[in-house]
């Protein structure tokens, strides 16, 4: 099972992107984001990247969805909608369950899997090499070369967040 | 708005185009057009009434699913080529998604529900900005990945474009939805000749603009945003008139106005290739846009329908000044002279 550990948690992953794209409540759809940020955790930290993934869990679950949790539950109705109490969202969360489901099984069963790109069964989804390239590890590498070769992206990315905070606060202001 | 604010916001459309037309990698390709899109949502609704919310909701959903199919274009194309860079497209399903993304932000047929709602939904300043300036980005990008496009995807949305916009606009009478439906129309002549000559498209881009700026001008000068109100202009100022009716013509695409040039150049190009029923179908095509344009004239310059006494005099606030009208409406008209000079633009 550890070999096969990436193939396990992409498709926890997607199956938490289909338990909130069912449209639960704002709330559970929350829940089902912690998880999957988890999980994407253990993705990330599977290919070596543990900077990376220590930065998932702190800015992305413990700052933005705490903040997305503290809104939601002000904005929260008094029925909230779960998965089981809606015919529709079970529908089409049952609907994105079987589509997964009958994936795995397809990738597992046949040798070559040609979707939209060719893999030969599960063996392509374990992991050989942590990117180690001599001394240092390839994630922190690539983190540094952020700050300085792509100095132009941190500008950019920088002002779309600033750019984003006044485009809400704009919008939400009403007249 | 803050003035300091709307500039800012401003500022980030026209830096989001920006970093789309001068980026070599994709990733900043797709975040120029998330800035272009998160931007302009506020100026589409300057005035809060829930029209243009509606209108502004339409505008983003349509978008952001466009940006997806390009991430996924975008990713699949590095699963690929193992490489970023935009010269071409290795991949023939990545191509595939990637025009249907393009096609999405421009607003081609089977793309193109979200033009006249959204269009109509918004004043028309933004409405401006909405049909001339966000054009720019996915045509540049669609520029720089022509060799690689698929020519039947391509060609079936631009020939379903411009039967679309002809098509659609046959029943209006909202200024805003007939400028769409016309843009809808312009994109499907501009995405036609774009595997044959990227240069024919650049230049009916560039020469659409200006008429469509033109045509929105003289609508905001006039405040009128119905065919109804826009006849009425011959009270206020009827120079206007006269000027509506050239630059309707020139949208039409009759010689000797400017407008002609890009249809003539296209055809032209496209019959070089050998294919002689496409331009055939195309140009009887247009003659759908040209009815309703001539519809607007006949209304506008050529009669003064009869109306009560009350009707005749067309309120409005102080009198507009638009400073570029003067020189936009000479070069929506009067370019034709100048073709043998689009070379400049290779």
């Amino acid at each position: 099972m550890m070999t096969y550990i990436v193939f396990i948690l992409s498709v926890i992953f997607v199956v938490s992107f289909v338990g909130f794209s069912s449209k639960p409540s704002p709330i559970y759809g929350g829940l089902v984001l912690v998880v999957s940020g988890g999980v994407g955790c253990g993705i990330i930290m599977n290919f070596g990247g543990s900077f990376l993934g220590l930065m998932v869990f702190l800015i992305y679950l413990g700052g933005m969805l705490v903040v997305f949790g503290y809104t939601t539950a002000m904005a929260t109705e008094q029925y909230p909608e779960v998965w089981v109490s809606n015919t529709t969202v079970m529908g089409v969360f049952l609907l994105g369950l079987l589509m997964e489901v009958m994936l795995v099984l397809y990738v597992l069963k046949s040798e070559e899997v040609g979707v939209v790109f060719k893999f030969s069964g599960v063996g392509d989804w374990a992991i050989y090499d942590t990117g180690d390239s001599g001394v240092f590890s390839e994630e922190i590498m690539g983190v540094a070369a952020l700050y300085s070769y792509g100095a132009w992206v941190v500008i950019v990315t920088g002002w779309s967040l600033l750019v984003g905070v006044l485009v809400i606060l704009e919008v939400t202001r009403g007249d | 708005m803050n003035p300091l604010i709307f500039t800012t916001i401003l500022m980030t459309v026209l830096l989001g185009t920006m970093i789309v037309m001068m980026s070599s990698h994709w990733l900043m390709i797709w975040i120029g057009f998330e800035m272009n899109l998160l931007a302009i949502i506020p100026i589409l609704m300057k005035k809060y009434n829930p029209r243009t919310m509606e209108a502004s909701t339409k505008y983003f959903l349509t978008q952001a699913t466009a940006s997806m199919l390009l991430m996924m274009a975008i990713i699949i194309n590095l699963m690929h080529s193992g490489q970023w860079t935009i010269t071409k497209v290795f991949n023939p399903t990545a191509s595939i998604i990637m025009t249907s993304a393009l096609a999405m932000k421009l607003g081609l047929t089977p793309f193109h529900f979200w033009v006249p709602e959204v269009t109509q939904g918004i004043s028309l300043t933004s409405g401006l900005i909405l049909l001339t300036w966000q054009k720019l980005a996915p045509m540049s990008i669609l520029y720089q990945i022509s060799p690689s496009i698929n020519l039947n995807i391509l060609l079936t949305m631009a020939v379903l474009s411009i039967l679309v916009g002809g098509w659609g606009g046959l029943n209006q009478t909202q200024l805003r939805k007939i400028m769409a439906y016309s843009s809808i129309a312009h994109m499907g002549w501009m995405t036609a000749v774009l595997v044959y000559s990227p240069t024919l498209t650049m230049l009916n881009m560039l020469i659409y603009i200006m008429m469509t700026l033109t045509m929105f001008m003289l609508f905001i000068q006039s405040s009128s945003t119905t065919t109804l109100s826009l006849s009425h202009t011959w009270n206020k100022t009827p120079l206007t008139t006269t000027l509506i009716l050239i630059t309707l013509l020139s949208m039409g695409g009759l010689p000797p106005l400017s407008g002609f040039m890009p249809k003539w150049m296209i055809i032209q190009e496209l019959t070089k290739n050998s294919s002689i029923i496409l331009p055939t179908l195309m140009a009887i095509m247009a003659l759908l846009n040209l009815y309703f344009y001539m519809r607007l004239t006949y209304s506008t310059s050529l009669t003064m329908f009869p109306s009560t006494n009350n009707m005749k005099m067309k309120w409005q606030f102080e009198t507009k000044q638009i400073t570029l009208l003067p020189p936009l409406i000479v070069m929506s008209s009067l370019l034709l002279p100048l073709t043998p000079m689009l070379s400049i633009l290779d």
